[in-house]
């Protein structure tokens, strides 16, 4: 392997060079450097092709997808490649990560290190989403860039917890590290992380595919809600040493999914698996359903796994359930009391909220100060789950009085006290009371 | 040959003091408020133990031992990154002269890990260090993580021929499960350094490499840890694909093979340096 030097010059395909300013770190392919090219300061990624299969291939493969361009902006993509060297090595560049995003990897230990650079001492910062909402969106944002990806006919192949960067106030992702997308089918060597890779893929039977990511991406979505490895509990942590043929069995041939209702075999045990010991009972059964189904009938059965959409619909529901009450408790509607089918009470401080019923949906939506809702939510096909529709706010005017502001674009109309429906134009607003319906314009929503 | 199933006694004590959480379904939420689906503790990480063992014998003095000071203080730092992912990786430092010497008394993480700079008197009593190290590794002793934890690494370093009889405490020593599945390298120092007691050591040739400069006994001292915890701390990644499904055989100590590759490579890319053998110059 050829290493490139700081102050080193790289040839750049279609001209220039890029001149190299630091490491910023190595993985299993290569060097990750920090480069100038063009004035500004770029990734460039540099292969170590003794490791690599298929050199060629991986490298044509690389030029499609730069040709193709990113599914989404939600993309960290490869932008131009480099002229290959002497023995042939080559690399690409990428643009930067950007400020106030954290890595994956950092947000499941909830700390990052921050070394001195004149000590060489650590020090632990708090890694840590700043609310619920922020969350949920995230997981929101990796399924759907996942969706994005396979809709382009491509897959990720070798999904796993260094391939996100989120920012934990606004649950915004970067999907990084794309070098390995393929069409779908096609395999450049790269096989991917044990406990994230697909069973068939541990097992040797399968090369990663849509249908594998589809799996890995269950696996990502779980450590991130439930904080933990959905297949190691008891059975696993027994064999106490991991060695590879313990991985081949936990991950491959005899993987199970650690609240299999059908195999109490690999419960998590505590002292090691408390958060997912206690996040399990947190969720409701529509979600801890989609992750059984995933773990168990998902692991022999590829077909059978969780579409991205699924879990977008599933997770975007979730986030129109999060209460956050007066007395400082935060949670989904599955951990409050519900005295009838309109209200939810708040357990710990006896508050009660209101709901809303929707005409294109059964769950019902719980109406707090701040509480938010989104395109997607009024506006019939939208997938649009990031344009905040509504909002629940204080009328300015008359403190104490609660309502609904009109925060979309379009005119609604709302049924007033005195019962009559008058025009919600955008910036507007509506009083909540006992008889209140609302029409957003095909969707409508009732007290 | 198939992957033995670890045996010592001490391993499957493993879930002492653990209660299985099958029972932990009933919900009892009326007083207990603590359900904040934020507040998550780390998720449990799979532990590795770079275990060094440093011949430290009179033999060592001088410039082979202020080499080693020198680039171990300056390697923590670069372990570190390797174990910032999901495994937390600890240290210990094994050193034996005349007597065996744990440099810290139990194994400190990677992020607490300060370098006590060694000093070289004595002769080698390097199987008593290989019992000594037999007796730690054990999950009552040095290895008793409560959660999982990758086979630990074994880097071996020494100048001289062991002046005591390694091979009984070699024989212990490979009668030990956490042994029999780590990453063992080993360094020779020097011309004094005997290569095929080391490959003893290491099970294999591949994962022994020799130095004869100071600059060399940096880069390989370098070369050996960070590639071997990079292995360790990370499962196993996947072998060629096969177009059959794996089984046990495939996988049997594929990290080891794994490490003898690299080390061989990484050694093999090493431009000669011009400075001066550690026996010339007298």
């Amino acid at each position: 392997m050829v290493e490139l030097e700081i102050g080193q010059e790289v040839e750049m395909e279609f001209g220039g060079k890029a001149q190299v300013l630091s490491v910023i770190g190595s993985g299993g392919q290569g060097t990750v450097y920090l480069v100038r090219f063009n004035g500004m300061k770029w990734a460039l990624k540099w292969y170590d092709i003794d490791k690599m299969k298929k050199p060629k291939a991986f490298r044509k493969n690389l030029e499609t997808n730069i040709n193709d361009g990113p599914p989404s902006n939600k993309f960290l993509w490869p932008k131009y490649l480099t002229k290959e060297a002497e023995d042939g090595t080559f690399g690409y560049i990428m643009e930067l990560k950007p400020d106030g995003f954290d890595s994956f990897v950092d947000i499941l230990n909830t700390y990052k290190l921050e070394i001195d650079p004149l000590t060489g001492h650590a020090v632990k910062r708090d890694v840590k989403f700043t609310s619920l909402t922020a969350m949920i969106t995230a997981v929101i944002n990796i399924v759907n860039a996942f969706r994005q990806l396979h809709r382009a006919g491509k897959s990720y192949q070798d999904l796993n917890d260094g391939g996100f960067f989120i920012n934990v106030n606004t649950g915004a992702v970067l999907v990084c590290d794309c070098d390995n997308i393929a069409p779908d089918g096609s395999n450049f060597g790269i096989g991917g992380k044990p406990g994230y890779m697909a069973p068939e893929v541990v097992r040797g039977i399968a090369q990663p595919n849509v249908q594998t990511d589809k799996y890995s991406l269950a696996v990502v979505l779980f450590k991130l809600l439930f904080r933990g490895d959905p297949m190691e509990g008891e059975k696993v942590v027994r064999d106490v040493c991991l060695t590879e043929a313990s991985e081949l069995k936990h991950y491959g041939q005899n993987a199970i999914f650690v609240y299999d209702p059908n195999d109490a075999s690999n419960r998590p045990v505590r002292g090691i698996h408390d958060n997912v010991i206690k996040f399990w009972r947190i969720y409701p059964d529509y979600i801890k359903d989609a992750f059984i189904r995933s773990f168990t009938t998902g692991i022999d059965e590829p077909s059978k796994r969780i579409i991205e959409n699924e879990w977008q619909k599933l997770f975007i529901r979730l986030r129109s359930e999060i209460i956050m009450c007066g007395c400082g408790r935060t949670n989904f509607t599955s951990m409050f009391v519900q005295p009838n089918e309109k209200t939810f009470k708040c357990p710990k401080c006896g508050m009660e909220f209101a709901t809303l019923g929707f005409s294109n949906r059964d769950s019902r939506m719980p109406l707090y100060l701040g509480c938010k809702f989104y395109e997607c939510e009024i506006t019939p096909e939208s997938d649009d789950f990031t344009t905040v529709a509504g909002e629940l706010v204080e009328n300015k005017l008359k403190p104490g009085v609660l309502g609904i502001k009109n925060c979309s674009e379009r005119m609604w109309k709302a049924k007033m006290p005195d019962g009559t429906f008058y025009d919600i134009s955008p910036g507007k607003g509506f009083p909540i009371w006992q008889g209140l319906e609302i029409d957003f314009g095909g969707i409508t929503a009732k007290i | 040959m198939s992957n033995e199933k670890i045996t010592d006694a001490a391993m499957n004590g493993a879930l002492d003091g653990f209660e299985a959480a099958s029972a932990a379904a009933e919900i009892d939420n009326s007083l207990d408020f603590d359900d904040d689906p934020l507040s998550a503790t780390g998720v449990s990480r799979k532990s590795l133990v770079i275990f060094f063992l440093i011949d430290t014998s009179g033999s060592m003095k001088g410039k082979k031992m202020g080499e080693l000071n020198t680039v171990m203080e300056e390697l923590i730092p670069e372990i570190r990154r390797v174990g910032e992912a999901d495994t937390e990786v600890k240290v210990a430092v094994l050193t034996f002269s005349t007597d065996v010497r744990w440099m810290y008394s139990t194994p400190i993480p990677i992020e607490d890990f300060e370098w006590a700079r060694l000093r070289a008197n004595g002769v080698t009593s390097m199987g008593a260090a290989f019992k000594e190290l037999s007796l730690r590794m054990s999950r009552n002793s040095f290895l008793n993580s409560p959660s999982l934890s990758f086979a630990p690494v074994i880097f071996l370093m020494t100048d001289g021929y062991p002046s005591d009889d390694y091979r009984e405490g070699l024989k212990e020593l490979q009668s030990n499960s956490w042994y029999k599945f780590g990453l063992k390298a080993a360094l020779g120092i020097g011309n004094e350094a005997n290569d095929d007691v080391l490959a003893e050591f290491t099970g294999s040739k591949d994962t022994v490499v020799h130095a004869y400069s100071g600059g060399q006994l940096a880069q390989m001292i370098k070369i050996i840890a960070v590639t071997s915890s990079q292995i360790g701390s990370k499962s196993m990644t996947l072998s060629d694909d096969t177009g059959r499904e794996i089984g046990e055989e495939d996988v049997f100590a594929a990290k080891q093979k794994l490490l003898g590759q690299q080390i061989q490579e990484l050694v093999g890319s090493q431009v000669e340096e011009s400075d001066v053998p550690f026996d010339t110059g007298w």
